[in-house]
Parts: structure tokens; C-alpha cells; sequence
């Protein structure tokens, strides 16, 4: 157990507070460079929650253009991951809201158009890397079974590798609660996978 | 839910694997992992599966995003853009009709500029019904509260 190794996360790069910083202070690279990163991770985040890419990508720009009108709200001391996946997570729920979801029904194009792949640049060997690829697969189809408790948590510590605490902030949630929430996510997409095989 | 028979919390495991627990957690489920294989077993499954969750990819638009959305001023230019399209289209066709009627020897030219006319025609339906798909799904009038 000790020797297993977790590589890096490959979620996008979230902003740095720095950033933020400057991007308040009207500089213009900042600022396109905030919206860019912000944007790939609201992606992101929002493909893992909704499983639908035309739908992440609406509801990423949806959450840039509030990132940006809440930029002067930001305290610097905190992070922005947080922050920004909160406002993306009101932003599913609004338009789950707002519309009767489609669950599943695009499952296969997220898949293709998420196009999981492996981080193969490491994998020297093609057969670790294909294996390794058809396990992230199982896995995200997997995740994409949970409920949405357990899909958005799962995604904000494994992917997006945010802390107990700031993801207690995220789904407004005592610290203490994150834990076993996502024990019993873990364990439910272990049994998914177990009934597959 | 998390307590199975012999009284260990499992979720711990989850905040071992996370690196959440405190030392003295951290050292009692190591402790535990050692002598429980079915614990262990647990713990390398879930560390297999955080593996393949924080190692995927995935394909990210190429096209940016605005930090602003497009502005009154813009969608009024396309509007009258369009509009002023409309109209010109309209007007040739009917002035050729117009033509033709009056002078049936320049149906060639009439022809030539009449397929302009109609792929330009085409082409700017094509837009305008792009244009209508999107003002009904535009979530930006709807990010005002």
C-alpha cells in the first residue's frame, strides 16, 4: 500500500491569487490570462458535473463573466479554486434549474469529446499506457454514475486536488463532513466497477 | 456506514490516502493497515482509483472566453449588419425580376448575377438562423440577477 505512487493532478492550472491581483489592477495580459485559466478549469469542473460539453462550455463562460464582475470582491488571502468552483456549481444548478437535464443522454459524446487520455508522456512502455488509458476511462464512465454529491466531490479532490477544507468551502459543507462524504463516494464508484466486470 | 466489523472507521482511510489526517490518525491507520488485509486491499483499490482520476486529461475548447459579454453596441452593429443584408438581397432579386422582364436577352448576365445572388442569399440565411439559435439559448441575458 505505502509503495503506491499518485502522480500529479492533470487538471488545467487554476489562477494563482497573483494573478487575480493584477488582473484587478486593469492590467490587460493579466486579465486574458485570468480568463483563460479560469475558463479551462470552469470547464472542466463543469464537464465532470454536467457529463455535457455544450453544456460545460455555456456554463464556463457563464462563470467567467462572474469571476470577473466579483473580481474586486476577491480577498486575496484565500485561493481562488474555491471560489471560482463555487460560482460554477451555482452556475449547474442554475441551469439544472432552469432546464429539464438530459441525464445520460450525451454520456457518449462527453466521453469522446472529454477524450480522457493518458498522461503517456512518462509511459515508456505502449502496453502500461493503454492499460492505464482504459482504466481512466472505466473510471470517469464510472464516476459519471455517481450521484451528483458524489460526482462533484470525487472531482474536486481527485482531479481538481483541492484540500478537505477549501472543498468544504466549495459545496458549503462542515470541514468534517468531507471526509466521510467522499469515503462513501469512493466507495460507491468501487462497487460500479465491481458490477461491471 | 463507514464502520465495518472490527470497529475501524474506514473513512480514514479516504483521509490517509489525502493526506488529511493528523499524525497520530495518520500512524493508528497505517497501524491498522498492517494487520487488516481487508483494509489494505481497500486502501490499494482506492489509491488505484485516485490515480486514474488525477492523471486524466481532458480536451479543453480552443476558442478562449470572454471576460465580458458581447456588448449592446456590437449585437446592434450585427443586427443592422444583417438587416442591411436582408434589404440589399430583396432588392437586387426584385430588381432582376424587374430586369428580366423588361429585357429577356440579358438572362446570361441575369443568370451570373443572380447566382451570386442566391448563394449570398443562402449564406446569409445560414447566418441568420445561427443567429436565432443562439439569442434563444443566450445564458448571457439571464447572468444579471
Amino acid at each position: 500500500m505505502g509503495s503506491t505512487v499518485l502522480t500529479m493532478s492533470s487538471a488545467p492550472p487554476a489562477p494563482a491569487a497573483a494573478l487575480v491581483s493584477r488582473a484587478r489592477r486593469g492590467e490587460a495580459d493579466a486579465r486574458e490570462e485570468l480568463a483563460q485559466k479560469s475558463g479551462d478549469a470552469a470547464y472542466v469542473f463543469a464537464l465532470q458535473l454536467t457529463r455535457q460539453p455544450e453544456t460545460a462550455k455555456d456554463i464556463a463562460q457563464e462563470s467567467v463573466v462572474r469571476f470577473f464582475r466579483a473580481l474586486d470582491r476577491f480577498d486575496e488571502g484565500q485561493a481562488v479554486e474555491p471560489w471560482l468552483f463555487s460560482i460554477v456549481r451555482n452556475q449547474v444548478r442554475d441551469h439544472a434549474r432552469r432546464e429539464t437535464v438530459r441525464r445520460h443522454q450525451s454520456l457518449d459524446a462527453w466521453l469522446e469529446a472529454g477524450g480522457q487520455q493518458a498522461a503517456d508522456s512518462e509511459a515508456v512502455d505502449p502496453a502500461v499506457a493503454a492499460e492505464r488509458h482504459e482504466l481512466q476511462q472505466r473510471v470517469w464512465r464510472a464516476i459519471s454514475e455517481l450521484s451528483e454529491s458524489h460526482r462533484e466531490i470525487v472531482a474536486l479532490r481527485d482531479y481538481h486536488d483541492l484540500s478537505y477544507r477549501e472543498i468544504a468551502a466549495v459545496l458549503s459543507i462542515p470541514e468534517g463532513t468531507v471526509m466521510s462524504r467522499l469515503h462513501a463516494a469512493r466507495e460507491n464508484l468501487r462497487q460500479i466497477l465491481r458490477n461491471e466486470r | 456506514m463507514n464502520q465495518p466489523q472490527h470497529g475501524f472507521d474506514e473513512a480514514l482511510i479516504s483521509g490517509y490516502l489525502d493526506r488529511e489526517l493528523t499524525q497520530a490518525e495518520a500512524q493508528r491507520v497505517r497501524l491498522h493497515l498492517e494487520d487488516c488485509a481487508e483494509c489494505r486491499a481497500t486502501a490499494t483499490e482506492l489509491a488505484q482509483l485516485k490515480e486514474a482520476t488525477m492523471s486524466s486529461e481532458f480536451k479543453i475548447p480552443d476558442d478562449g472566453w470572454d471576460e465580458t459579454p458581447r456588448g449592446g453596441a456590437s449585437h446592434l452593429l450585427r443586427n443592422a449588419g444583417l438587416l442591411v443584408g436582408l434589404a440589399w438581397i430583396v432588392g437586387m432579386t426584385m430588381w432582376l425580376i424587374w430586369e428580366l422582364a423588361n429585357d429577356p436577352e440579358a438572362l446570361i448576365g441575369l443568370l451570373l448575377v443572380g447566382g451570386f445572388l442566391v448563394s449570398a442569399g443562402l449564406i446569409l440565411a445560414s447566418v441568420i438562423i445561427d443567429r436565432r439559435r443562439a439569442m434563444k439559448n443566450d445564458k448571457y441575458t439571464k447572468v444579471q440577477k
